[in-house]
């Protein structure tokens, strides 16, 4: 069993040994469309045989002399044939098609859930876009798989069997051709899939690289015109555009060359002759020939099918391996429920800690370089650190050591002298909350966004409460629907300063020991700015703070800075001791001098 | 959900007639008529064949009432054979050569719109979403292509229908009649199916809209759930969202599950009815047994056509609107045009505003009234204001992205209607707000504006702003690939790729747009004094969003509702206690080392 965070009682059970036996056990899940639908199938080959079979045999009423009533039995007969075939194609059309959409829903929510379980490292090194492609396309994918790619390849090979056994029936002898031509169409679909393949990707790809370079150039049109590349960009669309006609070209070619379709009308002119032939020799009548012509007609449209099908099913497979592989990623964390789960006060130990994404990613990047070596520092409870540093010096990263977002590679995390990894998750998370640089929201209202926060049921006065914390009632009273207000509907967009603020007061509604407080984009004006800096006033008081901040002024009242580089921990220290021993964090402050010795250059 | 940002309307689409669009569409084919003319034969031949194979095997049948010679049978079926077999060389040569027709005549076209999109100014770009201009250009051509494969398919099919009808009429004229009635009801029944298929597909379409939206919310709201601990929560949510969706398919899957049995049952009776009416015949002698055979083969070769005809009729429609899109596309017209081409030397840098009036597009209030600058060589110009003052207005103006309606604008005392637009824009160096990279690398990024510069110059260019030490941080130095749009930058890197950039094009004018949003205070260090590189020794004008940079400025220029309101320099203005003070306040404040808001606030709670 994989270790999880998150589980629900009544799950049910699929086979995940492979993705063939996944894809089985979700289809078996419903054992009586899967058997209606197989049931009706034959029934519509059978009906469909038996209409060729009750055209025959009005033929050889009519050239037997029989009378009137002989020819309205026959077709009548006909007639029953049809309606048959079609309330059988109803049924199955539906059945097929109820249990596509059966799987599709089982499937998106199997990895859902399975995505609810993973640990926020799974998460932390997972591209949402990347995580919605699977819960998307892939998983309408799934359902391609069992309609039509299933039911269509059910109905082919059917309607390849019956007939061929119709046929047999009418004579063993006339087999001959038809199976000599099914063995001629395998091979040669293979052939073309062989063919088409390679070619169809290279279209689609040329189709994606002419779609994306255009977007750019049009995305960049006020460089492209700024720098006058007109004629550059041109020459890069056309080059584009030529090399998409090309494959279009090519792909016309291999469809041209459809061979399946010169074997089957090679096919009928010799089934024609073979039925001659024995028709002749008095070994079948003219009702059978014509049966005989009109079944071997029916052995048209699977190869069409075959053809659609196989494309499909490749890549439904394709599919299904991509989803099964994150439904089985191992997560790193398990909820720990039998860990500590005390009060904390915050108290927080960095001890040589180093971290690599090789110790989490097991396989595609095992060798990379440590994001983070050898940090080591001391929060007491209440202080604010204040975390600097460029982009990509590793500054995020080591907040998320602390929630077990990622876990040490060497070294400890410890909080009030304990090891992070001896905390009940749920104790530890409870107790910490993470405003990040993008706030998300929920597209619902603004108290349900804020009672996110909460634990238990919360009173609308608490809301408020917090909300008053955060600085963020005053514009949400402004708001026609105050605090029902739903976030993204008709236009309620809020600016980054809002929604910074009520991401504040929903971490006042937590209550938290420890805070990390992603403040790296700042407002435009300075009246946002004064209100964002009061709520963050607010909320720091009383709590671990892990500040990543940019702004100076923050950082020169924080209680212990550490600054940072490329991963490591290049000076730390209160800003008087920084300013005197530290060449780096002077370089940060020195700014207006550097300024204006640039000026003096100039004159 | 591209189908349907490709199928919204824009302001510059207009309609036009049927005929106009043929002949539009006709003009594309014309350099490919030999093409055309040999793909309408082999369709031509095509539809021979698949009538004269039933004929024969009906011959066939009829041979095998009297007692036939064995030699004529295997006539009659190596006939079949060759007909078979030619039916496909037909085929196969037609598609070639319709492959070839059509992929040439959407690359004219799509070479055409791209050519247009590139003449527009930047108003166009403003008011249409990059996204649909792309999939004009792309997508609709490509609709158009489908559209013209299809047209072929159909007429094929036609034809097929016509010669078989013929032929049904000359054997038999009632069974040909009642042959032709059961056409019209099939005919409903797809119409009908039409209707209905479309409302359970805008249902589908809307709902799912829905559903994806929540799906990726639930998905990307996964980590905050966690943070809170609130997987339940959520969990809930999607559970609700996944099973409407499946609600939603059922509907849309009833219809469309139920229409081809059903055009199948109806062919089916057709067939019954043949057979029987055709029995009567062949009973009473009027016509061959053969005959009735054929009429009963007809009735498939004929009743499919229509089905299909029916069913990709919409999608037919949706090609020539798409074609009528891209039409519109190459035909609207740019607004900024030059009345002469006249060489321009390398400029001075002299700018000179004289009474400029300019507004975005016709019926919307003009940004700048009558309004006149002089901003001399080599000074550094700072312009300050409210957001929608014109301080980007007047940038653009000096780039020509935009007409102006009135005045003059003088470059060196030139008029800017008459320069040679190429030549004068490579000596104007913009640095945009949130500057734009192309995919590629560092060095490919800062080439941009001189593809022939040669790697020195340009990572000469890269160490000049501040000492270099910006490409020390990129992991693989100037050759670091900066992803989609830059992406694998930060801001501030970008920042400084875009100023590289602009010093290796050495412009006689400098227009930059200040970044509003912060950058980490290491980077914050070398974009400045990268900047303080740049605007040495030429005419700048700087839409100033930075402390450091207004304090540094020759002169500022207060801006509100497109007039000047204040003017001169920092610590004369801020000593004056007018707008730039209040402006000040407001917007460069909190920027200052000695900003601390908490303290009054501090303060307050210690009372």
């Amino acid at each position: 069993m994989i270790r999880r965070e998150f589980a629900v009682a009544d799950e049910y059970p699929y086979d995940r040994r492979s993705p063939l036996r996944w894809l089985s056990a979700h289809i078996l899940r419903y054992p009586a469309l899967l058997i209606t639908f197989l049931l009706t199938t034959i029934g519509m080959a059978v009906s469909q045989s038996m209409s060729a079979v009750t055209v025959g045999q009005a033929f050889d009423t009519v050239i037997r002399g029989a009378g009137l009533p002989a020819l309205t039995t026959a077709a009548l007969l006909v007639v029953a044939a049809y309606v048959g075939y079609g309330l059988f194609d109803i049924v199955n059309s539906m059945a097929i098609r109820v249990l596509a959409q059966r799987v599709e829903r089982d499937t998106r929510d199997e990895l859902y859930l399975s995505l609810l379980s993973k640990s926020q490292t799974f998460h932390g090194r997972q591209r949402v876009g990347d995580l919605m492609a699977r819960v998307t396309n892939d998983v309408q994918q799934i359902n391609q798989f069992v309609s039509p790619a299933l039911g269509m390849t059910t109905e082919s090979v059917l309607s390849l069997v019956i007939p061929l056994i119709t046929i047999a029936t009418l004579d063993l002898n006339l087999l001959l051709v038809p199976l000599v031509f099914l063995l001629c169409l395998t091979l040669a679909l293979r052939q073309h899939n062989n063919n088409l393949r390679p070619v169809a990707g290279q279209l689609r790809a040329n189709f994606g690289a002419l779609n994306a370079g255009l977007a750019e150039t049009i995305t960049g049109i006020e460089v492209v015109k700024g720098f006058a590349q007109e004629a550059a960009e041109e020459a890069r669309f056309r080059a584009n555009a030529r090399a998409y006609r090309d494959s279009f070209v090519r792909e016309g070619d291999v469809t041209a060359r459809y061979l399946p379709l010169l074997l089957y009308g090679i096919a009928v002119g010799l089934a024609f002759g073979h039925a001659l032939f024995l028709f002749q020799r008095g070994v079948i009548s003219v009702g059978q020939v014509i049966t005989y012509m009109a079944l071997v007609g029916t052995l048209r449209s699977p190869i069409r099918f075959l053809l659609m099908t196989s494309s499909i099913v490749q890549q439904s497979m394709a599919s299904a391996r991509r989803i099964l592989e994150m439904i089985l990623t191992e997560t790193e964390l398990d909820q720990n429920s039998a860990g500590i789960a005390k009060p904390m006060s915050g108290d927080i130990v960095f001890e040589a800690v180093g971290f690599s994404y090789g110790a989490v990613a097991q396989k595609d990047d095992a060798n990379a370089p440590p994001v983070l070596s050898d940090i080591s520092f001391h929060a007491k409870p209440g202080q604010t650190i204040a975390i600097v540093g460029q982009t990509g010096a590793g500054k995020s990263t080591l907040t998320k050591l602390l929630n077990r977002t990622f876990d040490v590679s060497t070294g400890r995390v410890r909080i009030d002298g304990i090891d992070v990894k001896d905390w009940s998750l749920d104790g530890l998370r409870a107790q910490m909350a993470t405003i990040e640089q993008d706030i998300f929201l929920f597209s619902r209202t603004i108290a349900e966004n804020i009672a996110f926060g909460a634990r238990e049921p919360v009173t609308q006065a608490q809301i408020e409460n917090a909300a008053r914390e955060a600085q963020a009632h005053e514009f949400i009273s402004a708001f026609p629907k105050g605090y029902e207000t739903v976030i993204g509907e008709r236009g309620v967009m809020l600016s980054g300063g809002q929604r910074q603020r009520i991401a504040i007061a929903r971490a006042f509604l937590s209550d938290p020991r420890i805070l990390v407080l992603d403040d790296s984009t700042s407002a435009i004006d300075s009246n946002t700015e004064d209100q964002i800096q009061r709520a963050m006033r607010r909320i720091l008081k009383g709590r671990t703070t892990l500040l990543i901040t940019h702004r100076l002024s923050q950082i020169r009242t924080a209680d212990h800075i550490l600054l940072m580089k490329n991963g490591r921990l290049i000076a730390q220290g209160a800003h008087n001791d920084l300013m005197a021993h530290s060449a780096a964090y002077r370089q940060i402050f020195a700014l207006d001098d550097l300024l204006q010795r640039a000026k003096k250059e100039v004159i | 959900m591209s189908i349907m940002g490709g199928l919204s309307a824009e302001e510059y689409d207009r309609s036009y007639s049927d005929w106009q669009l043929v002949r539009r569409i006709a003009a594309y084919f014309r350099p490919h008529l030999g093409k055309v003319a040999l793909v309408a034969f082999m369709v031509t031949l095509t539809s021979f064949v698949a009538t004269i194979t039933p004929i024969i095997v009906s011959r066939g049948i009829d041979a095998l009432g009297g007692s036939p010679q064995l030699q004529l049978l295997l006539a009659m079926a190596a006939a079949v054979t060759l007909l078979g077999a030619l039916g496909w060389v037909f085929k196969f040569v037609q598609q070639r050569f319709s492959a070839r027709a059509v992929g040439s005549v959407v690359l004219a076209l799509r070479e055409d719109a791209f050519r247009a999109v590139m003449r527009r100014d930047l108003s166009f770009y403003d008011q249409y979403a990059s996204g649909r201009i792309v999939s004009r250009v792309t997508s609709d051509t490509q609709d158009f292509a489908t559209v013209v494969t299809l047209t072929i398919d159909l007429l094929s099919q036609l034809v097929l229908v016509v010669v078989i009808s013929i032929v049904m009429f000359i054997q038999n004229t009632q069974l040909a009649l009642i042959t032709l009635a059961l056409g019209p009801v099939v005919v409903f029944i797809a119409l009908l199916f039409r209707r209905l298929a479309r409302r359970a597909m805008q249902q589908s379409q809307r709902a799912q809209a829905t559903v994806n939206a929540t799906i990726q919310e639930t998905i990307s709201g996964i980590a905050v759930a966690k943070n809170f601990r609130q997987e339940a929560a959520i969990y809930d949510d999607f559970k609700a969202t996944n099973e409407l969706a499946y609600k939603v398919q059922i509907n849309r899957v009833a219809v469309f599950g139920s229409i081809f049995p059903l055009l199948n049952t109806v062919s089916g009776i057709g067939v019954a009815v043949i057979v029987y009416a055709g029995g009567l015949l062949a009973i009473s002698q009027s016509i061959s047994v053969g005959a009735w055979y054929l009429f009963v083969q007809s009735l498939t070769i004929f009743f499919y056509p229509i089905t299909s005809i029916a069913s990709f009729w919409s999608q037919f429609q949706q090609g020539l609107a798409a074609s009528e899109r891209v039409f519109a596309l190459i035909d609207a017209e740019p607004q900024v045009v030059q009345t002469a081409n006249e060489p321009v030397g390398r400029l001075r840098g002299e700018l000179r505003f004289e009474n400029v009036t300019f507004n975005y597009s016709t019926g919307r209030s003009a940004v700048l009234q009558d309004f006149s600058l002089n901003i001399s060589a080599g000074e550094t110009l700072a312009i300050v204001g409210h957001t929608g003052a014109g301080k980007s207005s007047l940038v653009k103006l000096m780039m020509r992205f935009y007409e102006f309606q009135s005045g003059r604008l003088l470059v060196d005392g030139r008029d800017i209607r008459a320069l040679d637009l190429t030549v004068y824009r490579r000596q104007l160096g913009l640095v945009p707000q949130a500057p734009f990279l192309f995919s590629g690398s560092v060095a490919d990024n800062i080439r941009y504006g001189r593809p022939e510069a040669s790697d020195d110059d340009v990572a000469a260019a890269a160490r000049q702003l501040g000492d270099g030490s910006w490409l020390d941080d990129l992991p693989n130095g100037i050759q670091t690939d900066v992803g989609e749009r830059g992406a694998r930058l930060s801001l501030g890197q970008r920042q400084l790729v875009a100023l590289a950039r602009v010093l290796l094009q050495n412009p006689a004018i400098l227009l930059l747009d200040e970044a509003t949003a912060s950058i980490d205070p290491f980077t914050e260090a070398q974009v400045q004094v990268a900047l303080a590189t740049v605007l040495r020794g030429r005419t700048s004008v700087v839409i100033a969003h930075r402390l450091s940079t207004v304090r540094a400025a020759d002169r500022i220029i207060v801006l509100r509702d497109g007039q000047i309101i204040e003017e001169g320099n920092h610590d004369g203005l801020l000593a004056r206690g007018g707008h730039y003070a209040e402006l000040y306040t407001t917007y460069f404040r909190h920027q200052s080392t000695e900003y601390q808001p908490w303290q009054e606030l501090d303060a307050a709670q210690v009372q």
